[in-house]
């Protein structure tokens, strides 16, 4: 039978891009704006019907420019917008999108405690990043002797809600938290807090400073513990559900080993399909940034995206909302689903250890995808924890 | 007195509908909190009267939009509800507003009802509901001791006059019978004029097992305090398993439900 040409006309899906290419965490986010283009030529590559028609803008991590840009998509029409890093960004714009009845595709890991109607959510909540990573070090350093962590963090959300979940997830376990110290975001200066954290030898730091604050806290704590003869990935580990493997580029090769991540995408997972996706990633972008988690969760909301539009035959977001929350998909980091009653993913939890090529070797994995639970009402108690407050103080 | 432990995770809680139209977004909001909702119908309020209404599951979501006497949430002479109510707010005008206040709302939502803030209103309007509670009990068992007073000064009285002791010594004498019996003080001085007490002629006895100043137990209808205590035990939830001093003055075979 002769093929017989014929006009395919396509499913036209506006697409907003809203991702920063300069300001604070443009490190992470450069390698999040690689992925969505990534996610883009595989999607037309897959779904030929949809048209994938892309506004890419850069905010610059600056909040005004976040409302600014989202508005102006909103009103030329777009319904689907994949963007935002910071919780702040995202709940700023979060009610323009509500009235436009548009819908936000999310990917970056946050604290959770969210689930609005109009927005996708790709990255992990605290039960897949938070919690895995509190089970690992309670287990790693807790036989026995009392698990110590010392919390240092930038002054917003995702520090002081991933510090009360840590609080209340170790005191259970016998663990303790020694002192929470609170830092600007952008502040670079960590020396008093450091000599603290060395006065107080924890168990583990624990980590939630953003961007360049957490770059130059590593490579001075590394600088004061190396001037002491101390073996700081030993002796003073530092933890994270952030630190990927672009800001270990940024970290410098003198501090660069020895750091715990607890994520659900390393680029150093096993598998064909993550396999592929590097590979794929490293070809369109030799120059870099790393392919990290928010980079796989930023490609993986593309192609989610791409594939609800072609099986629900519209752009509608209520329809585009059920056909995504239908089935799962193949992920670079293992199966993929979205949980129809809070659009957020199914994800499979990893702690891992930076080592001093730049890489994270992955140190435990679970078994399979774990659904999230953004407000933790099967991962947390009834009560919150008594308020024996550690020493909390903002630099 | 510690204030209560804050609640931050509602699974297994119920909301009660009060009135109100659509209810499919509340309660997808409150299933993905791990919630349940139930509608009642104001018109039938035995349904959700205080005999129905858990202090420590249930969440009453009331419609302030309807026509409904905000005292039908309210047990008897309390002015606060028998569980933490919500107001959903339509018209903001003083008549609908003052009914969400006169029935004790501690949160309210925007109608129509959507999942942002369902959350932060269960939080707060739980959380408030049960500091207010907790004040309540306080205050009752301030009232208790107002009223025991004169019996203390009776009992304090008799035993310097039959026993010659100085009223400091008599004091804690009575004091340190009254917790070997794990016995408010003033219901233990009132059990001391009971008819057929041998108060102050038998002074001290030895063996606390001995009960024959336990005082006779308040039939639920006569004392209104009675019940202003349950509500502080009610207070303490499933959670707390502890096992307290029962200081209204019950014998263990009148514990009540924790």
């Amino acid at each position: 039978m002769p093929e017989v040409a014929r006009f395919v006309v396509g499913l036209r899906l506006p697409v907003g891009i809203l991702i920063s290419s300069d300001g604070p965490y443009s490190v992470v986010s450069r390698s999040m704006l690689c992925g969505a283009l990534l996610g883009i030529e595989e999607a037309r590559a897959e779904h030929p019907g949809v048209v994938l028609v892309p506004t890419v803008r850069n905010p610059a991590g600056e909040l005004p420019r976040y409302v600014a840009e989202a508005s102006a998509m909103l009103a030329a029409g777009i319904r689907h917008v994949v963007g935002c890093y910071t919780s702040s960004s995202r709940k700023e714009i979060i009610p323009l999108f509500e009235k436009a009845d548009a819908l936000l595709w999310y990917p970056s890991h946050y604290e959770g405690f969210e689930s609005s109607g109009n927005v996708v959510y790709t990255g992990a909540v605290a039960n897949q990043h938070l919690l895995p990573l509190v089970a690992y070090l309670l287990g790693r350093f807790g036989q026995g002797a009392s698990c110590d962590t010392y919390c240092v963090g930038s002054n917003y959300i995702w520090a002081w809600e991933n510090n009360r979940i840590l609080r209340e997830a170790m005191g259970p376990a016998g663990g303790r938290v020694l002192a929470e110290r609170y830092f600007p975001v952008g502040c670079t200066e960590f020396g008093p807090v450091i000599e603290a954290v060395l006065a107080a030898r924890p168990s583990f730091v624990f980590n939630t400073l953003i961007g360049e604050s957490s770059y130059a806290f590593l490579r001075d704590l590394r600088a004061a513990c190396v001037a002491r003869g101390i073996d700081q990935p030993g002796l003073v580990p530092v933890a994270s559900c952030t630190l990927s493997e672009p800001e270990l580029d940024a970290v410098g090769p003198e501090a660069v080993d020895g750091h715990i991540t607890s994520s659900v995408y390393f680029a150093s997972l096993g598998g064909p399909e993550n396999a592929r996706f590097v590979a794929a990633y490293r070809a369109r972008f030799p120059e870099g940034p790393a392919v990290c988690a928010d980079a796989e969760a930023t490609y993986l909301a593309v192609r989610l995206l791409a594939r609800a539009v072609a099986g629900a035959g519209t752009t509608e977001i209520n329809a585009v909302k059920r056909a995504a929350a239908s089935g799962s998909i193949r992920a670079p980091q293992g199966e993929v689903r979205l949980d129809p009653e809070t659009m957020h993913a199914a994800l499979t939890p990893r702690i891992a250890r930076s080592d001093a090529s730049g890489r994270f070797v992955v140190l435990r994995e679970a078994a399979g995808p774990v659904p999230a639970d953004p407000y933790l009402i099967r991962n947390s108690s009834r009560f919150g924890a008594v308020d024996l407050r550690p020493v909390l103080r903002v630099a | 007195m510690t204030a209560p432990r804050l609640i931050q995770n509602f699974r297994g809680c119920r909301g009660v509908l009060w009135g109100g139209g659509d209810a499919e977004a509340l309660g997808r909001a409150l299933a993905r909190l791990g919630l349940s909702l139930v509608r009642t119908d104001p018109a039938a309020p035995a349904e959700a009267g205080g005999a129905r209404l858990d202090p420590d599951r249930d969440v009453v979501f009331l419609d302030a939009d309807q026509a409904l006497d905000p005292a039908l949430l309210l047990p008897a002479g309390s002015t606060l509800p028998d569980a933490p109510v919500i107001g959903l707010v339509g018209v903001e005008a003083p008549s609908r507003l003052r009914l969400l206040a006169e029935a004790g709302a501690t949160a309210m939502l925007r109608k129509p009802v959507q999942g942002a803030l369902v959350y932060s209103a269960l939080f707060l309007g739980v959380n408030t509901y049960r500091r207010l509670r907790s004040a309540e009990t306080r205050l009752a068992a301030g009232d208790r001791k107002r009223r025991g007073r004169r019996l203390l000064i009776k009992a304090v009285v008799a035993l310097v006059q039959a026993r010659g002791l100085g009223d400091d010594a008599a004091y804690a004498e009575l004091r340190r019978e009254s917790m070997r019996r794990r016995l408010d003080l003033e219901a233990f001085c009132e059990a001391l004029f009971a008819p057929g007490s041998p108060f102050p002629a038998a002074w001290p006895l030895d063996r606390p097992s001995d009960r024959s100043f336990d005082p006779v137990p308040h039939p639920r209808g006569d004392d209104p305090n009675a019940q202003d205590a349950d509500a502080g035990r009610r207070d303490r939830g499933p959670d707390r398993a502890d096992a307290a001093v029962d200081g209204a003055g019950r014998r263990p075979d009148q514990a009540r439900r924790a």
